[in-house]
């Protein structure tokens, strides 16, 4: 990369992009109406020109709204489930360096069949199970990153044992370094960062997108909400909103809108991933 | 470009004489005893017989099943003489055996069905008295017994004389009627085949009917021919159907009208003038407007509103009850300050807590108005009132509202659909043994239980119009409910579609009348 | 037991296990739901008949009761008759149709990743086309599926379940899956990734010296973590599959298991669990058996060597 010396990885520019990211994704929630404001029908489908910055919904309400409400629903819960997963995949990975051989036959059994439960189901069940009051985006991260773990654990683990796993680590002290360092510095920063950032990003990303379909599963069931509270709008209700110009509705512009957010969202995945990959 | 091709495609594929049309969702059964839903008993009425329905034309009590009836037993009970070769869609002989098994059937305890439970308390048993004549008894004397002989017949040999039908029989999905088409259930849709025989002779050959989709989608594919009707129109896609030559409104009715259930249990709820304060909050103009789009000076408007529990051509709608069709804030305030309420800080409070009203609305309606909740949320709001808002699922709402354990919510925004019988003693008298079966919010108030009582013991239609005149105008006192209005329910049928006559309620009650000339 | 065989050794355990852990595990899941479908269907307070209902279907003694008697059922291929979405109908029926049509979906997708990570193996791909594809798979699967789905209505109409409309159904959601979610773009950079860090190692550059070619020298090192990677990936299909089969209303299994599961058909939902778990099942298997196979391939000792 021009500008950086040979052999360095110049992590300014996806740092920014990702900070810029996340940024845009976490603090407009904080704006976000509590319900949308009145309809204008003279605004219905107006363009971003007429209704800045976004355009106008069929009622005339604007997008900026759904953005901002989708943003609420859609951060939080996915920079947790990305931190359950982080926290999981390095658990993982220490283990395969300190933990005995039936520590790792445990966790290996377990993850084989968390992997294999078909995911959608488990999260529909727990949707419907929550109570009213209590229905959100959180829990059905949640229970995504604990079903999205068993694969991190298994790809942090193949990156400890191709360190050499236990070994790695008794020569490491053997140069003196503390145990700490070695699991802290040595292990997690050093070597297991990237991939477990990376599994992190994506599990944000596939809670992103997993809201919008439960969402929008919600929608053509005729149920309530399963992920936000049923006066709010997801992105959602933007692609829905979007796709209709497939119809010859002139709602392109909530398309490009609905695209342009998930597309932040991928952008500030591979940016963060850029930001802290391995020299 | 999407919209070229799929033109294009449409053109390249031909119906046949295969007549598709949209339904609001799949039936949840083909068997009538597990009915739940208008597009069971619509779908039920193309695949089986009724003993008796009432003419769409002349409104006549006619049987396409008996020649003749009598009264019997001191008036206790019905001798019907069936007509002769009539079959079932599998050519047995249809007969007063499978009469009987009907009303065994909804007698027997192990046919776990409400529809059998409510008919226990209408028939006592049934007799083969010869091959084509049933005797049906019934629990008491009725005014007019073949008003009561509305259920439609089923097959005895098909469930081989045992009278205790669960709900997984395969019937439910594969059944054998007597109706002018054979339907079958797949996962998609429904098929239907006509079949020929002594009662029934159905112009159209096939028809296939399918689940709806986004309502825009439903609308072009009508507008391309893909298929041939809608059951039910959404108000805002009117407009586009109306204005094409080749596709035709028609009006089902449904005698159906819209509703906000007030839940009087709770402590600032219970005082009527609380009630009849959100009653002049609400502006019933701009709610038709933002989520129907009737415009207020429309003409003959698709949405007429109504001051209590009747649509305006009811002969028990109480014309001297006028309609709010606007909001007055003032007033409502007013009594609001005399219930004791107080506003701070433009927030009402309730005994110094302030009050969020947990709103619901039963999930399918926001597609006839869509965005209805969140427009009733917005003027309540406006008047001082936090909220909350919530879609209801059409299961919990069998299972929970109706069943009045919704306690958790304050209002609940719903419809109801009636036949021609506009009996509404189910909905407000107070629940005991079988009667208040669907009063939401188990509303308990002697003065509307007597004039209840009064109805049912109405010798005469004159009797039975003054006490629900009564009922309407108390009850547009008493507000249990705030009435919104009727809103009329109108098919789309492309014009090859011809002589499709609609049967209040039932639809397709002369369908043999119907023809398609693709 | 060696190491190297334990993987393979757990997975094969896992896969004869899954088949009834997950149904098992659901279960215990839906149990949780409220309700329960016999009151659904007659409400307490409407008819009298709920308790035999539950009784009927084993609902009334608790779910260890309620899976025993499944599993019972289950082992002589009678999964019993749909409640409530297509009542009455032999729930065996309704998975005969649907694993064929998921398994088809999820391997037409399935094609387009193995496609991909062929052509990233052997840099048939450029790896400028990444970014398209990392562009593509900027938009959900559901919005692809909506967008096929109401052409394929509007277009089709009456005939849009017919075998011709079926198949361009399942090849558009076969593309939904693949393409979408970053599904094809994360096999092939993932795939990209893994062999361009094993071409760098020092034993294939000896290698390419001796005059070998690099994938025969790299591809059994990386086969483990290739076959890892394809059936984790895998897995997401069948999981995008739900979605995709929904909207698009193909007769799958994962618009089985929704509408079960919606209208709390515990049959049903347990019958295509069962189904999904038997696939996850026999991709556990393959992959374990992949692993078996590399390894002995690796350690066969060459032909003329003295031990």
């Amino acid at each position: 990369m021009p500008g950086a010396p040979a052999g360095r990885v110049n992590r300014v520019l996806p740092a920014s992009l990702a900070a810029a990211g996340l940024a845009l994704l976490l603090v407009p929630g904080f704006f976000a109406p509590e319900f949308l404001s009145e309809p204008d029908m003279a605004n219905a489908f107006a363009g971003p020109g007429a209704v800045p910055p976004f355009g106008a919904d069929q009622r005339g309400r604007p997008l900026l709204e759904y953005a901002t409400q989708g943003a609420w629903v859609i951060a939080l819960p996915s920079l947790v489930a990305a931190l359950v997963v982080m926290a999981l995949s390095t658990v993982g990975g220490l283990i395969a360096c300190a933990g005995g051989r039936h520590v790792q036959t445990v966790v290996q059994i377990i993850s084989e069949i968390l992997g294999a439960l078909p995911r959608l189901v488990v999260i529909l069940v727990v949707a419907l199970v929550l109570p009213r009051d209590g229905r959100g985006l959180l829990p059905i991260a949640l229970t995504w990153a604990f079903l999205s773990a068993p694969g991190a654990i298994d790809e942090a683990s193949a990156v400890a044992a191709r360190l050499g796993g236990s070994r790695f680590v008794e020569a490491l002290r053997a140069h003196g370094f503390s145990r700490p360092r070695i699991y802290l510095v040595h292990l997690v920063a050093f070597n297991l960062r990237p991939v477990v950032v990376r599994q992190g990003v994506e599990t944000f990303m596939q809670v992103t997108f997993l809201e919008i379909a439960l969402s929008y599963l919600a929608v053509v069931s005729n149920q309530s909400s399963f992920t936000h509270a049923d006066s709010v709008q997801s992105w959602a209700n933007l692609l829905d909103l979007g796709y209709k110009v497939v119809l010859g509705v002139h709602s392109g512009h909530a398309l490009a809108l609905g695209l342009g957010l998930v597309a932040l969202v991928a952008v500030t995945a591979v940016a963060v991933t850029h930001a802290v990959r391995a020299r | 470009m999407q919209i070229a091709l799929a033109g294009a495609l449409a053109t390249v594929v031909s119906t046949g004489a295969t007549l598709a049309f949209y339904e609001e969702s799949l039936p949840t059964s083909m068997n009538p005893l597990y009915a739940q839903s208008m597009v069971d008993n619509r779908v039920h009425e193309l695949v089986l017989d009724r003993l008796y329905y009432h003419s769409p034309i002349t409104n006549e009590l006619t049987s396409n099943v008996t020649n003749q009836w009598e009264l019997a037993e001191g008036g206790k009970a019905v001798r019907l003489t069936l007509k002769k070769g009539i079959r079932w869609h599998d050519g047995k002989g249809f007969g007063a055996k499978d009469v009987c098994f009907t009303v065994q059937a909804m007698l027997d305890e192990g046919t776990t069905s409400p529809i059998a439970q409510k008919q226990r308390a209408v028939f006592a048993g049934c007799e083969v008295e010869k091959d084509l004549v049933a005797l049906v008894r019934f629990t008491k004397i009725f005014h007019n017994p073949r008003e009561r002989l509305g259920f439609q017949v089923l097959p005895e040999h098909i469930f081989e004389g045992n009278t205790a039908i669960p709900p997984d029989h395969p019937f439910n999905t594969r059944p054998v009627g007597s109706g002018p088409m054979k339907g079958s259930m797949g996962r998609r849709g429904v098929a239907f085949e006509q079949v020929d025989n002594a009662h029934h002779e159905a112009d159209i050959d096939k028809m296939i009917l399918q689940e709806a989709q986004d309502p825009l989608v439903q609308v072009r594919t009508l507008q391309n021919n893909g298929v041939q009707g809608i059951i039910a129109v959404p108000p805002p896609y009117r407009p586009e159907v109306a204005a094409s030559d080749e596709l035709a409104l028609k009006s089902y009715d449904l005698r159906s009208w819209w509703f906000v259930a007030v839940n009087p249990n709770k402590a600032y709820l219970a005082d009527k003038r609380v009630r009849q304060a959100l009653n002049q909050l609400i502006n019933r103009n701009e709610l038709r407007q933002l989520s129907i789009g009737v415009k207020p000076d429309e003409q003959n408007p698709p949405c007429e509103f109504i001051s209590g529990p009747f649509v305006q051509s009811s002969p028990y709608y109480n014309r001297a009850v006028e309609v709010s069709p606007n909001s007055d804030k003032d007033a409502a305030f007013a009594l609001l300050a005399q219930a004791g309420l107080k506003q701070v800080g433009g927030r009402w409070q309730y005994k110094g807590q302030p009050i969020s009203l947990r709103i619901g609305i039963k999930a399918p309606l926001e597609i006839e108005a869509p965005d209805l909740l969140s427009q009733i949320g917005n003027q309540l709001s406006a008047g001082g009132f936090d909220r909350q808002e919530f879609k209801i699922s059409v299961d919990e709402w069998n299972t929970k509202v109706l069943t009045g354990q919704s306690d958790d919510f304050d209002l609940l925004v719903g419809k109801w659909s009636f036949g021609l019988v506009e009996d509404v003693n189910p909905l407000f008298h107070s629940r005991s043994g079988d009667k208040g079966n669907l009063n939401i919010f188990n509303y308990n108030e002697k003065a509307v239980d007597s004039l209840l009582s009064q109805f049912n013991t109405a010798r005469t239609d004159t009797q039975a119009q003054d006490a629900y005149h009564a009922l309407h105008e108390l009850l547009a006192s008493e507000l249990p409910y705030l009435f919104l209005w009727k809103l009329d329910t109108k098919s789309a049928w492309r014009t090859e579609v011809r002589s499709n006559t609609i049967t209040p309620y039932y639809y397709w009650t002369v369908f043999d009348a119907w023809k398609f000339e693709p | 037991m060696s190491a190297r065989w334990l993987r393979p050794a757990v997975r094969l355990g896992a896969a004869l296990v899954l088949p009834f852990v997950v149904p098992g595990l659901i279960t215990g899941l839906i149990w949780a739901l409220p309700g329960d479908p016999a009151s659904i269907i007659c409400p307490p307070e409407l008819c009298s008949g709920t308790e035999a209902l539950a009784e009927r279907w084993n609902l009334d003694k608790g779910p260890w009761h309620f899976f025993s008697s499944w599993v019972s059922g289950a082992l002589t291929g009678d999964f019993g008759n749909s409640w409530r979405l297509q009542q009455g109908i032999p729930v065996a029926e309704l998975l005969e149709e649907s694993i064929p049509t998921t398994a088809a979906l999820v391997s037409l997708g399935l094609l387009l990743l193995i496609l991909g990570a062929t052509g990233a193996a052997t840099r048939w791909l450029p790896a400028k086309l990444d970014p398209v594809l990392q562009a593509v798979g900027l938009v959900p699967a559901v919005v692809m599926a909506m967008s096929a789905a109401a052409a394929l209505t509007i277009g089709y109409g009456v005939e849009q379940y017919s075998d011709q409309a079926n198949l361009l159904r399942l090849g558009l959601g076969a593309l939904a899956l693949g393409l979408a979610d970053a599904a094809l773009s994360g096999t092939v950079t993932g795939v990209r990734g893994l062999m361009e860090s094993e071409r760098r190692q020092r034993y294939v550059q000896m290698a390419i010296l001796r005059g070998e070619g690099t994938l025969s020298n790299a591809l059994p090192n990386t086969l483990p973590a290739l076959a890892g990677q394809m059936r984790a990936r895998t897995l997401h299909l069948l999981s995008g599959a739900v979605v995709v089969e929904v909207v698009l209303q193909i007769n799958g299994l994962g618009d089985l298991l929704w509408g079960g599961t919606l209208a709390q058909d515990f049959g049903v939902v347990l019958a295509a669990s069962f189904g999904f778990a038997v696939l996850s099942a026999a991709l556990l298997l393959l992959q374990a058996l992949v692993e078996i196979g590399t390894e002995l391939h690796v350690r066969r000792s060459p032909g003329g060597v003295v031990a």
